[in-house]
């Protein structure tokens, strides 16, 4: 069952269209700030777990120095804020290419987790709805939920090979990409084991025995969910028809 | 070493999800020179406190210590260098294609000397009797093969204590018996060790102490 506000995923899936395309639309950093401020406002309307999420993009600020960096080294517009000789290592078109890529990143993600506020067997139905093959719309949330098994296991194997008196972070950079050649072992391995349990599993409980499926999962659109989706994409579109006014 | 605690759990608290505990205020000291034996049912708390000794995981109150040195301040690898732990799943713990490599790898990296490496990889592999598969993959192995591998890679570092969670996993009574003679050949060569199980009959072939946890909480303390 949907957690927080009642909407059929679908509803969901277009408000996190739109969201995400104002995000990709708007170039400058205030119209970005305002598209992320909707966007976390939407998702704590569906009562999303916005602290969680903050904590997520927390890790994005070491890929904002990266880009800031490389941006400020490839442009020569913008003011140098640092610079060794007369090469600029820190500019101000850096600075701001770097904000904008996080702030794209922040959109994305935070609008994505609105989904997450469905089940995996919802989001499925409103794509077979939508006219989706099963087949393709059940793929589709099979990569979604297992996703996280996949950061898990990564997680697992770099702990386990630190256990095994590696100290990853204090080596030199030849031996490190040695080790993360040795990780790629594991992981893949336990993906394809996993892939393989899977199909047996499926094709056991006889999935695309015939070519017809019947759902005892209907979903019906309220007249909320046809509300929403109008304003979201009447919004979407004045916004970016007054944008590039 | 006897009688000094080499691994102390003081006021340990661990929760997944906030406001339930899985270790509730949890105090142990755990020897060296013996097996200690942690026993619980499913869901009791008994990976999740052997994750926590060895640091993987990070309590959410409370401090553990190994030979009295806090293990936040201590890296995995560290760790890891003092203590070998065997995930419940040891496939978890391969990374190479080929036997002999899983148990030469990581000391490679580091450096070893290659003769003294050969020495050792082949007195492991005679100890746990794995010569005849040393060219196979190690995903390719026997569960009880598999086991072996898992803890001979642990011992090659040379860990002063072992922290084996649910060993006889998938082991027939034959290679339980196997697994029991080698871990007596270990303990007669100074490695103490904790083994997380549930599995009984394995248990009591080996263990000096035994803890019982129940809700993350001992409920049971006794040595023989």
């Amino acid at each position: 069952m949907t957690r927080g506000f009642k909407l059929d995923p679908r509803t969901k899936l277009i408000v996190v269209l739109c969201i995400s395309t104002l995000g990709i639309v708007a170039k400058d950093i205030f119209d970005l700030l305002i598209v992320l401020t909707l966007s976390i406002l939407v998702a704590k309307f569906f009562k999303v777990d916005i602290i969680r999420s903050f904590k997520k993009t927390k890790r994005l600020l070491y890929m904002l120095a990266i880009i800031a960096i490389i941006q400020s080294i490839f442009s020569s517009e913008g003011e140098a804020f640092l610079s060794i000789g007369n090469f600029t290592v820190l500019s101000t078109l850096g600075l701001e290419k770097g904000l904008q890529f996080i702030m794209r990143m922040m959109i994305i993600i935070f609008s994505a987790t609105i989904i997450t506020t469905s089940n995996s067997r919802e989001i499925v139905q409103g794509f077979v709805q939508w006219g989706l093959p099963y087949d393709i719309a059940f793929m589709v949330a099979l990569g979604i939920r297992f996703l996280p098994l996949l950061t898990e296991e990564i997680k697992d194997s770099l702990t386990a090979i630190q256990l095994r008196g590696i100290e990853i972070n204090n080596i030199p950079i030849r031996e490190r990409v040695s080790v993360y050649s040795y990780l790629f072992t594991p992981i893949l391995a336990g993906v394809l084991l996993k892939a393989e349990k899977l199909s047996i599993a499926m094709e056991v409980r006889g999935f695309r025995a015939y070519d017809n499926r019947t759902s005892y999962l209907v979903l019906k659109m309220s007249k909320w969910d046809y509300l929403i989706i109008f304003i979201s994409i009447i919004f979407t579109i004045c916004y970016i028809v007054f944008y590039f006014h | 070493m006897k009688g000094l605690g080499f691994i102390e759990l003081r006021d340990l608290s661990f929760e997944y999800k906030k406001d339930r505990p899985i270790i509730n205020n949890l105090n142990l000291k755990i020897q060296k020179d013996e097996i200690t034996a942690i026993l619980g049912p499913n869901g009791s708390g008994k990976t999740t406190l052997g994750k926590l000794m060895m640091g993987i995981l990070k309590p959410t109150e409370g401090q553990a210590f190994i030979l009295n040195k806090d293990i936040s301040e201590m890296t995995l690898a560290q760790i890891g260098s003092k203590i070998g732990y065997l995930f419940q799943n040891p496939e978890k713990q391969f990374f190479a294609n080929r036997v002999e490599e899983e148990l030469g790898f990581v000391s490679r990296l580091k450096g070893y000397d290659e003769d003294y490496l050969e020495d050792r990889i082949e007195g492991l592999l005679r100890l746990f009797q794995l010569e005849h598969v040393r060219k196979s993959s190690p995903l390719l192995l026997s569960q009880g093969e598999k086991q072996r591998l898992a803890i001979a890679t642990i011992l090659i570092n040379e860990p002063k204590y072992l922290i084996l969670d649910e060993p006889t996993t998938g082991l027939d009574g034959e290679r339980k018996r196997l697994l029991v003679d080698l871990l007596k050949e270990l303990v007669d060569r100074g490695i103490g060790m904790t083994i997380i199980s549930h599995d009984h009959s394995f248990i009591k072939q080996l263990f000096q102490r035994v803890i019982r946890i129940y809700r993350g909480e001992v409920i049971y303390d006794q040595r023989i």
